[in-house]
């Protein structure tokens, strides 16, 4: 068995040359627009106070060479392409307090942060027999609202008047947009009238070119618009960011580590390719393995896998249902099972948000009702729901379904994407979490771009249901298969959640009681090639990482709404939306994150991913995050929400110190009153 | 009567004083004077005028007020039940299953599916033990396992670890796949090019995310499930042409023309939709002559190249290298970089407003997390490779020639693929009453007959007959019996009752430039010795 430090050079490729200074003082990037004075000015006071609060922190920190004990000899790359070599002002290179003598991190401080206080951790789970209970949704001042409605209104004007004048003084820009030369215009400036004159003020807050691992830190390419984020100019400059945005819960956006070293192994082994469809001889040992690994570990009979996330909805969605039969969707289901429900042709009706009775009195009335018009009975109802709802946070009131379906007889697809792996105390998603069979469930969907740090998707259900799914689904006839590499990184992440039971001796075989869901996995579902740390076999590495995200996800949450910011969604969710409510509010919000001390990245979201008047930003919380790294968070949310007048919220309010200092109390409060 | 009105005088008073109150501080609201002078140029003495306009806002209030998830119990079709009648039906309803059971044909299938032990390529291992010459997996110019590409990608997982862990707008575009998109665009000549994470759902993406309800889509009767799915998600009205057929092409485009001129119906967004190698027969579309019927008809082209690209032309450029027409004049060319690259995913390559476009309004674009950025670089480097390499190609193609001429020869089998394509159709030749001329491809010729098939129907107007289940099963048992003898090869595998039009089974091969040509041939042969042991014993 490899060590992990046994692999071979791996010189950085330089894509992107790399800082040409690495000044004393880091440069601020001027990569944000400004757009008016008082801009300018807030983000000099934030950052001015952000600064003196770092230095008075890092009072105690040792310089950066000290501390190589701490990292594994892979890291010596990440450090030396840091472009901030000797500022560690922002403690996301290295940790602000260096560690003891007993604690060796096997991580890199910036894919995956260093921390060693055990009271840091927590058990996601739900109380069996308890009522779900989510964050009260709070409707903001009416002031707010208003103007909300007034900064859409006024967006809307002056973009149609922009159009007007620009129509007449330039029409060249507007050429593309009119009809010209017997072509009609592939997007005419009445249905891009959104994109150009509102997302577009605001978009340098999005699709933001990155490179190196998607970790705890992210290294953002810094970059300039010259006309108003019509096009983007790379200044060269790189600035490393906390990542509060990408989707990795378990923290396995990892280049160093086990995981990572079985894909180095799989890609000597097998390469990168796998050519080919599943059922057109595209299909390898690999996917045979990975897909009882994934069965098992979902705690199902069998299983399918699929290259894409979304692919695997809107190729699989087709093959369950058709015409004559109903899906009931959730109103905010994702457009990738929108898009399989429309390609089904299957009749669709739409409940409230996670609203119980609202889905139970539709089910009476289309169950009594039959199709429309011919009021034949439905050939068979499916209810598709999300786990974890990627943009509220909110989390599926499962017991309540499964009653309702003993009752109504409908199918249930839960579509995971978000739950598998961040919830539940053995991460085995929302059946974990709520402590239910997942058979009792009829078919299970999720991602492994999320939880796993690797890519596509999967569909788990019984034997013949999966069967079907593999002669008659999209997937097996004409997608290709997914590449070694990311099954590999699949089934290592898989093992180091679920632990691996190895024999005692070559003969015996593992005891089914063992193995039983949600156990681990036995050695024998495992390539035989693939390199295993010790922390991965006795599954202490997955423990820790589901009970670091699992107390982040409780502290950010309480501890945003003791500071008086209105959040959506349920207190162990990963996925945090805070409200903005007003347009202009948006990019600022991004703007001052990105422009401070310690640079923070952010997702901010608004219509039409969420409604008109909910704009919101999402921090996306991660295993790899220290509790200093959600207290650096905080205490930027707590300056910037000063600023921008975002404590909206009525209730219980404490001073930021105090939340940081009793954070495990509130992680452990049963409730939080 | 004047006492009633004496004894009504203060209530008059009164009235008429709050009225005057309300007016004052009615035009003392800011906005006030624009309303009353709407109401009062709407009225225009004409009662009947304000009653409409008060009609029509509480039409306007109703409407936004009624929820999107409102159950609908207005439509005449409602039945109205009780609480017990309800109880009942819902007592009464029993489901079908979710998934009906395999049949035993499907199973068998399932179970014939062959699994490589090992990294594929021209001759991986089977799980059975057995290995054997590979004429079945998408490996045109061998990039599976090269070892430069190998290398780069460990240096790429220690960058960047696996996942890219976002959709492309949250942070999930990473350096590797702008330049895998500009590499894209270099090598075929357009100015821009974007990545998609699997290469089916590309096309569908791309079709819906440029043409809506009431746009016209002329496409072939021959395209691939992908575009079949994105016509149908993008609820274009579609005209179909005869396969491969652009003299029925041209006719089709003329009636639009003409049905446009006639009902002087508006300008809509019109594309032609078709494949550059097709994947279901291996023919290819004369891309010159497609070029010059959209330009004079001003139609867009949208070149499905998922096949074509990285397997025909000098370099693998495609079909706009094998022809020598430019690249910009396709204008949303699709193509595999999984297929063509031996990597993932898939790209639409044209000009920066359709890509941008589509940054934005392409499903599976937004709302999918980007490609891992190893593939993205495995990419970038096959493309490298293609470049520096030319003779890739030219060993691809003469290994296409050398296995052509030896398969072009055998008698219980017909071939309608393209000489040059890389993936070469074989259909069970067998001999059936109703269908008279066994050697003509299936439906390109038959529109010679003189009537033109109906462009609202998918299928052609006289559609050629043969015995699927037979064919299928004949097909099938080559497949088995060319694995027996260490060829792998597949039948082209399609969902029978998904597909719009039914597809006449065949085996597909798909050459590789990375067996020898000695190999092909003896791959061939053992085909050639199959198709008439099992073909043409029925013969």
């Amino acid at each position: 068995m490899p060590s992990p430090n046994s692999r071979g050079t791996s010189s950085p490729i330089a894509l992107i040359p790399a800082s040409p200074t690495a000044s004393l003082f880091r440069k601020k990037s001027p990569s944000a627009m400004s757009t008016a004075a008082s801009y300018l000015s807030a983000v000099s006071q934030a950052d001015a106070r952000a600064r003196k609060l770092t230095d008075a922190d890092s009072t105690t920190s040792t310089p950066a060479l000290s501390l190589s004990s701490s990292v594994t000899s892979s890291s010596a790359d990440t450090i030396l392409n840091e472009t901030s070599f000797h500022a560690n002002d922002d403690g996301l290179s290295y940790p602000k307090v260096p560690p003891t003598s007993e604690q060796v991190f096997q991580t890199v401080h910036s894919e995956f942060g260093h921390c060693g206080n055990g009271s840091f951790r927590f058990n996601s789970g739900h109380q069996k027999g308890e009522p779900l209970k989510g964050v009260e949704e709070q409707e903001p001042p009416h002031f707010v609202l208003l103007t909300t409605y007034l900064s859409y209104l006024l967006l809307i004007i002056l973009g149609h008047i922009r159009d007007f004048v620009g129509k007449r003084i330039r029409p060249a820009a507007y050429k593309h947009l009119m009809n010209q030369d017997g072509y009609m215009a592939l997007n005419s400036d009445f249905d891009s009238f959104y994109t150009r004159r509102l997302k577009m003020r605001i978009d340098d807050c999005f699709s933001q070119p990155t490179t190196g691992v998607p970790g705890r830190t992210i290294l953002l390419l810094d970059r300039s618009s010259p006309d108003y984020n019509l096009t983007y100019v790379p200044t060269g400059t790189r600035t490393r960011a906390l990542n509060v945005s990408s989707y990795n819960y378990l923290g396995f956006a990892q280049g160093s580590g086990g995981c990572a070293d079985a894909v180095e192994e799989s890609i000597n082994k097998y390469g990168v390719a796998a050519c080919g469809t599943r059922l057109e001889a595209g299909s390898l040992d690999l996917h045979v393995q990975t897909e009882a690994l994934v069965a098992r570990f979902i705690g199902m009979e069998d299983s399918l896998i699929s290259s894409m996330g979304f692919a695997t909805n809107s190729t699989i969605i087709p093959a369950l249902v058709s015409k004559g039969c109903l899906v009931i969707s959730d109103e905010l289901n994702h457009a990738s099972i929108r898009f399989g429900v429309r390609l089904s042709g299957a009749n669709v009706r739409m409940f409230k948000h996670n609203n119980m009775e609202a889905l139970e009195q539709l089910l009476r009335e289309v169950i009594s009702q039959g199709q429309p018009k011919t009021h034949r009975p439905w050939k068979k109802i499916l209810l598709i729901v999300e786990g974890l709802y990627s943009m509220e946070g909110t989390l599926v009131n499962l017991p309540v379904i499964l009653e309702l379906k003993k009752k109504y007889k409908f199918y249930v697809f839960i579509d995971e994407a978000h739950s598998v792996g961040a919830l539940g105390p053995h991460g085995r998603g929302i059946c974990d979490y709520f402590d239910i069979n997942p058979r009792s469930v009829d078919i299970l969907m999720g991602t492994f771009t999320k939880s796993f740090g690797a890519a596509g998707g999967y569909i788990a259900g019984n034997k013949n249901i999966i069967d079907r799914l593999r002669v008659s689904g999209h997937t097996g006839t004409y997608t290709e298969v997914m590449t070694p590499p990311v099954l590999t990184q699949i089934m290592a992440s898989m093992a180091s959640i679920m632990g691996v039971a190895v024999p005692q001796d070559n003969k015996s075989v593992v005891p089914a009681h063992v193995l039983a869901y949600p156990g681990p996995a036995p050695s024998t579902a495992l390539p035989t090639w693939m390199p295993l740390v010790p922390a991965m076999i006795d599954g202490s590495d997955g423990k820790m990482r589901l009970r670091r995200l699992a107390f982040n996800a409780r502290y950010l949450n309480r501890a945003l709404r003791r500071l008086g910011f209105i959040t959506f969604g349920h207190d162990d969710s990963p996925v945090v939306p805070l409200l903005l409510f007003n347009p202009g509010k948006m990019p600022v919000f991004a703007r001052l994150m990105r422009t401070r001390a310690t640079p923070i990245v952010v997702v901010i979201v608004a219509y039409p991913a969420t409604s008109l008047i909910t704009s919101r930003v999402r921090f996306c919380l991660s295993a790899s995050h220290t509790k200093e790294d959600i207290d650096t968070l905080l205490t930027a949310c707590d300056e910037i929400g000063d600023l921008l007048d975002l404590k909206q919220a009525i209730g219980e309010r404490w001073p930021l110190k105090e939340i940081m200092d009793r954070a495990v109390e509130i992680v452990n409060m049963k409730e939080m009153p | 009567m004047s006492t009633t009105t004496a004894a009504l005088e203060p209530v008059f008073t009164f009235l008429s004083y709050s009225y005057a109150t309300l007016e004052t501080s009615f035009y003392k609201i800011p906005g006030s004077h624009v309303i009353a002078r709407y109401v009062r140029s709407s009225h225009q003495n004409d009662p009947g005028r304000t009653v409409l306009e008060i009609m029509l806002f509480i039409f306007a209030v109703r409407t936004l007020l009624q929820s999107r998830t409102r159950a609908d119990h207005s439509g005449k079709h409602f039945i109205k039940f009780d609480e017990k009648e309800i109880n009942d039906l819902v007592e009464e309803w029993s489901p079908e299953p979710l998934a009906a059971d395999l049949t035993p044909h499907e199973q068998a299938e399932l179970a014939a599916v062959p699994v490589i032990s090992g990294p594929t390529g021209p001759k991986p291992k089977l799980i059975t033990g057995k290995t054997v010459l590979n004429l079945a997996s998408y490996n045109f110019t061998g990039l599976a396992g090269n070892e430069t590409i190998n290398e780069k990608a460990v240096e790429v997982l220690r960058k960047y670890g696996l996942g890219s862990c976002g959709p492309p707008g949250f942070y999930g575009t990473q350096d590797v796949h702008i330049q895998l998109e500009k590499d894209i665009a270099d090598f075929l000549g357009t100015e821009s090019a974007i990545l998609y994470a699997q290469a089916f759902s590309t096309i569908p993406s791309v079709i819906s995310a440029f043409s809506k309800r009431g746009d016209i889509i002329v496409a072939d009767r021959g395209v691939n499930f992908a575009i079949q799915k994105g016509l149908q998600i993008s609820r274009s009205t579609i005209r179909w042409y005869d396969h491969n057929d652009l003299h029925s092409l041209e006719q089709v485009l003329e009636s639009v023309e003409r049905e446009r001129r006639k009902k002087n119906l508006p300008l809509t967004r019109r594309f032609i939709i078709t494949e550059g190698i097709f994947d279901h027969d291996g023919l290819i579309s004369d891309l010159p002559k497609l070029v010059e019927l959209k330009n004079k008809y001003k139609y867009r082209l949208v070149l499905d190249e998922s096949i074509s690209f990285g397997s025909v032309g000098r370099t693998g450029r495609g079909l706009t290298e094998l022809f020598n027409v430019p690249a910009t004049q396709v204008d949303m060319l699709v193509g595999s970089v999984a297929t063509g690259l031996a990597s993932g995913g898939g790209f639409c390559a044209g000009t920066c407003h359709v890509v941008n476009h589509q940054r934005i309004n392409g499903t599976s674009f937004v709302f999918s997390a980007a490609m891992p950025a190893m593939l993205a670089v495995a990419g970038s480097e096959g493309i490298n490779i293609l470049r520096n390499t030319p003779s890739i190609l030219t060993t691809l193609h003469e290994n296409v020639r050398a296995i052509r001429a030896i398969l072009d020869k055998v008698d219980a089998i017909t071939i309608p693929s393209h000489p040059a394509s890389a993936t070469i159709h074989l259909h069970a030749r067998i001999p059936s009453p109703t269908h008279l001329s066994p050697n003509a491809p299936p439906s390109p010729s038959l529109s010679s007959s003189g009537k033109l098939s109906n462009p609202l129907s998918v299928i052609p107007r006289d559609p050629p007959y043969y015995d699927y289940d037979l064919e299928e099963k004949l097909l099938q048992d080559v497949v088995d019996e060319c694995l027996a003898q260490g060829v792998m090869v597949t039948r082209s595998k399609t969902l029978r009752k998904q597909e719009l039009a039914e597809v006449r089974p065949s085996i597909r091969l798909a050459v590789t430039a990375a067996l020898s040509r000695k190999d092909c041939e003896k791959a061939a042969n053992v085909i050639k010795a199959a198709c008439t042991k099992i073909i043409g014993k029925r013969r």
